[in-house]
């Protein structure tokens, strides 16, 4: 079966010759839940960045559903969402311009892009605020317009880089519920976290990576016998013995 | 969910869009400005210094200026809309919606030139409308008047992206237009003849492209031209090509838009 994401020794080495990834392999099965963990720095962003085209990467391959993500980068984007870990929008832009562009920017035409950002207005709860200018919104709901965003076009895979980073509880366990429908009715989703309690609640397959390598990588079974996650990612991240010590 | 892609319509049409609301969030700023700058020169050259001015190969002082205060303002917001667009998105990095949607560089190219166009092609037609009402807004070839509108403007949208991609600050913004856009669009003939000047300085005004763009644009409006016109159009299609291509290049190595 055709991999949702295929990454075969990507390398991303900065101007100033930061090394940020470093011959990294993985592989996301299609319909996966997978999650993506490491420290800051680690070169989780920078790889996700390679996948969208955001960044370009050094040496290596990226496939999204067998399509080369730099060859053939219009056919490969099509099929991605990402909700950054950074809000990158025009902060004058109300909540459903940002959404309607996004949709005109996939090729969506216009009945189409009103019919689904209608959809997802209600469905993250930004009727009233639709209207509103991003700046305007509070941390929450500019979180919510990020992951509409990212969802507008329906992705096949939906890359979500820290998308519950500084929004209250309600709203985290309301998109845990809602990652899991789309997860069941079929989109790959790769997620980061710091949260590991949502890594682990959500995923099926978990990858450590830690300074630009995959330090382990595996269903999420394999992590949670023994310690637990948060032992096996502290472990493979090489943490202070203090540290590792006080979670076993 | 998508229409199949040979050219992202949509995706450009969408890019153009986007801008337009920019752009009409600030209309003071966009349109207003230049028109009003326009009415003082109008003014000041109209009723104050060119009654004292001799009449130039048959017009009144005013007739004559006003393709150059048109093109320097067309100029203006050529460059001005190029530069800012592209450098706030990516100062406020939404330049990456764009990045990691399905659009060619040339769509991103287009969906930008389109929007520095239509607003230099607005400011222009603001300007004629004031200089209507001063009884002195005349086109001789409404085509010829296009092409340089529109050839110009495309010269500094291009080389407005290529600053807005070169920028690291809002100072390095300013810098072409201060040391290199004004200075020579003023040497190049906005308010006089070639022959006006002292003969050691005329071949600076002939080596100057800006007196190209002035004199066609006057040459559209009033039929006078001190250069030959083609050999003008020449060297601003060229520009436009060479820029085009530079542009094209930048894009396609991700020059100040990718990490």
């Amino acid at each position: 079966m055709t991999p949702a994401l295929s990454v075969s020794h990507l390398s991303k080495v900065y101007r100033r010759g930061t090394v940020a990834v470093d011959d990294l392999s993985m592989t996301i099965a299609p319909g996966d839940f997978f999650g993506f963990l490491g420290p800051n720095g680690a070169g989780k962003s920078t790889t996700i960045h390679c996948v969208t085209g955001i960044a370009t990467p050094t040496s290596g391959t990226i496939e999204v559903f067998g399509i080369d993500a730099v060859k053939d980068y219009r056919e490969a984007r099509r099929l991605i969402g990402l909700s950054p870990q950074e809000f990158n929008v025009d902060p004058f832009a109300t909540a459903r311009q940002i959404v309607d562009w996004t949709g005109g920017y996939f090729g969506m035409r216009a009945a189409q892009r009103k019919r689904r950002t209608d959809e997802l207005m209600e469905r993250f709860d930004l009727v009233e605020h639709q209207k509103k200018q991003f700046r305007e919104l509070s941390g929450g709901l500019r979180r919510r317009v990020i992951l509409a965003r990212a969802l507008v076009h329906e992705p096949k895979l939906l890359i979500l880089d820290e998308p519950t980073a500084g929004v209250d509880v309600e709203l985290r366990r309301d998109l845990w519920r809602y990652l899991q429908e789309l997860n069941r009715d079929g989109t790959t989703i790769l997620l980061t976290s710091h949260y590991l309690e949502e890594v682990e609640r959500l995923c099926r397959t978990i990858a450590i990576i830690n300074r630009g390598r995959i330090v382990r990588n595996g269903p999420k079974a394999e992590f949670l016998t023994g310690e637990g996650l948060e032992f096996a990612y502290l472990t493979a991240t090489g943490a202070e013995p203090d540290h590792i010590a006080g979670v076993a | 969910m998508t229409i199949p892609m040979i050219v992202n319509w949509i995706g450009l049409w969408t890019i153009i869009r986007r801008e337009m609301t920019r752009i009409l969030r600030v209309p003071i700023q966009v349109f207003v400005g230049p028109w009003v700058s326009a009415l003082l020169f109008i003014f000041i050259f109209g009723y104050v210094v060119g009654p004292r001015i001799a009449m130039i190969g048959g017009h009144r002082y005013l007739e004559f200026v006003l393709p150059g205060i048109l093109m320097m303002n067309v100029i203006n917001a050529a460059f001005l809309q190029s530069t800012s667009q592209i450098y706030f998105q990516r100062f406020q990095r939404y330049i990456e919606e764009t990045l990691v949607a399905p659009l060619s560089y040339a769509e991103m190219i287009a969906g930008s030139l389109t929007v520095v166009i239509l607003r230099s092609v607005a400011t222009a037609l603001g300007i004629l409308v004031i200089a209507a009402v001063f009884g002195v807004a005349s086109i001789r070839n409404i085509w010829e008047f296009l092409f340089w509108v529109i050839a110009v403007s495309t010269i500094f949208g291009l080389l407005g992206i290529i600053v807005g991609l070169w920028a690291k600050n809002f100072e390095q913004l300013t810098v072409l237009n201060v040391f290199f856009i004004t200075p020579l669009s003023f040497v190049g003939g906005v308010f006089n003849t070639v022959s006006m000047l002292p003969g050691w300085l005329r071949w600076l005004a002939y080596g100057n492209p800006f007196f190209y763009f002035i004199n066609g644009l006057r040459h559209a409006m009033i039929g006078f031209s001190e250069g030959s016109e083609v050999f003008g159009a020449a060297v601003t299609l060229t520009l436009c090509a060479i820029l085009a291509v530079t542009v094209w290049r930048l894009f396609s190595i991700g020059y100040g838009l990718r990490e």
